[in-house]
């Protein structure tokens, strides 16, 4: 088994499951990989890589490990028994993996003096700084710490550092933590609302329809249809683009690409504002000035049962929220942001607010106001996978 | 790979050398092969590519938004039961007449291990791959309404393609072999086009190939063009009978590879700047 290299994928951020392994190692036992790195570098990705976008961290994690490999006995025995297949001539010697890095002595004077000292020792030594034995300095032996020396099994003392990837080993379960699109998406799909009135061939079987008929028709069977149900919701989302959003920018992605993927819904109209929402929504995150929409327009344009989504961190200084000038990118139009943010409440039947930064004690931290004033204006959650559950319940609750 | 029986390409499909690898591994290891990449890259032709080269059979299983997983197992056409029994007709009391299998259930039945392609695996609901899981795994599955349990004799050869429009589950995503078709190169591309051209003169190539990367090379374009769109653009040029001069002033045609106004605007912009 060489199970350290597997520690560090992991540790890279790899999502390598043990069923991934397994297939691994059975590939290893069929004699897949060849006889050369090359080819256990594209098995080895192809069976535990499952998207490009984990390409590199495959790439970083696979020559972080065999990088250290300078002897040819520190790979370990899996590796080793392919390498070694004896009808495969591996000329060791030339091969840059294997130069020694030890200036002191060279890989053949350490090979040369393992052999001696093998013939020599009679005991059991563990310690101590000559005999071949475990835990101590000399060049050979178990968990050693000697840089360049032979090491005959176990695992070298310089790799503990991989087991600090155990420490969050059940991070996984965690389901308050923000997680990926698929999870984000599985949420969505609870934001559904069915209707009949659509435009649509009838093309579903009506059972109730089809028994009248056939009674009807004298116990022939006669088949009725009807229109499909289809989800009418429609959603309006409003992401935050400020400076303080940067370091939530994959998390914003994430959920971005989950309901744009997300093909039932019946309308997404997606708009971007810097820090608050004033008289202007921009059409991009660089909330370049003059490209936008009034948020009057929206008003006039989208009707009430657009479902708004809101994304921000309410990070910014009270009087960007409370005065009608505060707007320092653009327009205020006369209404303070506070002022802008209730209208879209009384616009639109349904508005939340998803906050990466959520705090739940907010009343109590001063510093917080306007995110405190903003909470108590519209339904805040924090931006999470629960928390997005608990805001999409909101959103279908029918009251208001 | 090793491999003097394994998928090497075919005639008409060229493969770089990691995916060969890709479709010999999954195939002995007996795992589906999961390729994902951009659109025009060749995914779904790689199925009929393999089934040709291996002399094998091969069923494709087309995934729309609608499809369900059942569908590629069997359905069983209750309506057409009982739209005979009210007729009388024969075999009607044989339920197994009725029981129609899917691409799946064929697969699993014949005799030859045959070339499974599941096209477009994220086309459809979230779900569906999960709803595979068990059959893909002990390639068989059970028919109620018979109490027939239809087993694969060989296990066929799954091939599943995605283009990224939904996340795939983990479970699913564990069970597979994957592969991403890069881009490819110049070298590889025009030794894609000259399978589709033999006779394609080299100038000609040489220019279509510089003009092509050049748009694959602007930042702001939109839809990049794919290989079937520069395929598509060659057959144009060669029925017109347009010489490499020609494409180098006027690029006509350019509308085979770009289908954006917006990205059509950006290259007539950029064009200007050159």
């Amino acid at each position: 088994m060489f199970s350290p290299f597997f520690y560090v994928l992991k540790a890279k951020g790899l999502e390598v499951s043990t069923t991934e392994w397994l297939t691994l190692m059975n590939a290893l036992n069929k004699g897949l990989c060849g006889a050369s790195l090359t080819q256990f570098y594209y098995v080895a990705r192809m069976i535990l890589v499952k998207s490009e976008a984990d390409y590199d961290r495959f790439d970083v994690a696979f020559e972080e490990y065999f990088k250290d490999f300078k002897y040819y006995a520190d790979i370990p025995d899996a590796i080793r028994k392919f390498l070694d297949k004896p009808e495969v001539e591996v000329d060791h010697s030339n091969d840059e993996l294997f130069k020694p890095r030890s200036e002191e002595l060279s890989k053949e004077e350490i090979e040369g003096m393992f052999e001696e000292r093998k013939t020599e020792q009679k005991t059991e030594h563990n310690g101590g700084s000559y005999w071949i034995g475990t835990n101590g300095t000399s060049t050979f032996g178990h968990n050693g710490k000697q840089p360049g020396g032979i090491r005959i099994g176990g695992q070298s003392a310089l790799k503990s550092a991989f087991q600090v990837v155990g420490d969050r080993r059940f991070a996984d379960f965690r389901n308050d933590k923000a997680l990926n699109i698929r999870q984000f998406q599985v949420a969505f799909r609870r934001l559904r609302q069915f209707s009949s009135k659509i435009e649509a061939p009838k093309t579903e079987l009506d059972l109730d329809g089809t028994i009248d008929s056939t009674c009807n028709n004298g116990g022939y069977l006669k088949l009725e249809f009807e229109k499909p149900r289809k989800n009418t919701v429609k959603l309006l989302l409003l992401f935050d683009s400020g400076g303080t959003m940067m370091p939530f920018s994959t998390l914003c992605n994430n959920l971005f690409q989950a309901v744009h993927k997300a093909n039932h819904f019946k309308d997404v109209k997606t708009y971007y504002f810097h820090n608050c929402i004033y008289s202007h929504v921009y059409n991009s995150p660089e909330c370049d000035y003059g490209d936008w929409v009034e948020s009057e327009w929206l008003f006039k344009n989208l009707d009430a049962d657009y479902k708004v989504i809101i994304v921000g961190d309410a990070q910014m200084a009270p009087e960007e929220l409370f005065h009608n000038t505060g707007n320092y990118r653009g327009p205020n139009n006369g209404l303070s942001g506070y002022e802008w943010l209730t209208w879209y409440t009384k616009k639109f039947k349904k508005v939340v607010w998803l906050n990466p930064r959520y705090h739940a004690n907010v009343a109590k931290l001063d510093w917080l106001e306007a995110e405190h004033a903003i909470a108590g204006l519209i339904r805040m959650f924090p931006l999470s996978v629960d928390g997005l559950k608990y805001a999409i319940e909101e959103l279908m609750s029918t009251k208001r | 790979m090793e491999n003097k029986t394994g998928f090497n390409g075919s005639e008409s499909y060229v493969a770089s050398p990691e995916l060969m690898a890709s479709v010999n591994v999954a195939i002995a290891l007996e795992k589906p092969l999961l390729i994902k990449g951009e659109p025009g890259t060749g995914k779904t032709m790689l199925a009929q590519a393999i089934a040709q080269s291996l002399g094998k059979e091969l069923l494709i299983w087309n995934i729309k938004s609608t499809t369900k997983a059942q569908e590629g197992l069997y359905v069983y056409d209750t309506i057409q039961r009982l739209y005979d029994s009210q007729f009388g007709e024969e075999g009607v009391d044989d339920i197994g007449h009725y029981i129609k299998l899917g691409k799946l259930g064929e697969a699993f039945k014949s005799e030859n291990e045959p070339v499974l392609l599941i096209d477009e695996i994220d086309k459809a609901d979230l779900e569906f791959p999960n709803d595979l899981l068990w059959e893909l795994d002990k390639m068989e599955f059970y028919i109620h309404e018979t109490k027939e349990t239809v087993k694969a004799k060989k296990r066929p050869i799954v091939i599943i393609t995605s283009n990224a429009e939904k996340e795939l589950p983990d479970a699913f995503l564990r069970r597979c072999i994957f592969h991403y078709i890069e881009f490819p190169d110049k070298e590889l591309m025009e030794e894609i086009v000259k399978v589709h051209f033999p006779d394609l003169q080299d100038n000609l190539l040489q220019e279509c190939m510089e003009q092509f990367y050049w748009i694959r090379s602007l930042k702001d374009i939109r839809k990049k063009p794919s290989t079937s769109e520069l395929v598509d653009w060659i057959q144009a040029l060669l029925l017109g009978g347009i010489s490499a001069e020609e494409v180098k002033e006027k690029m006509p045609f350019v509308g085979v590879l770009l289908k954006k106004d917006e990205d059509l605007a950006v290259f007539k912009k950029r064009r200007l700047d050159v």
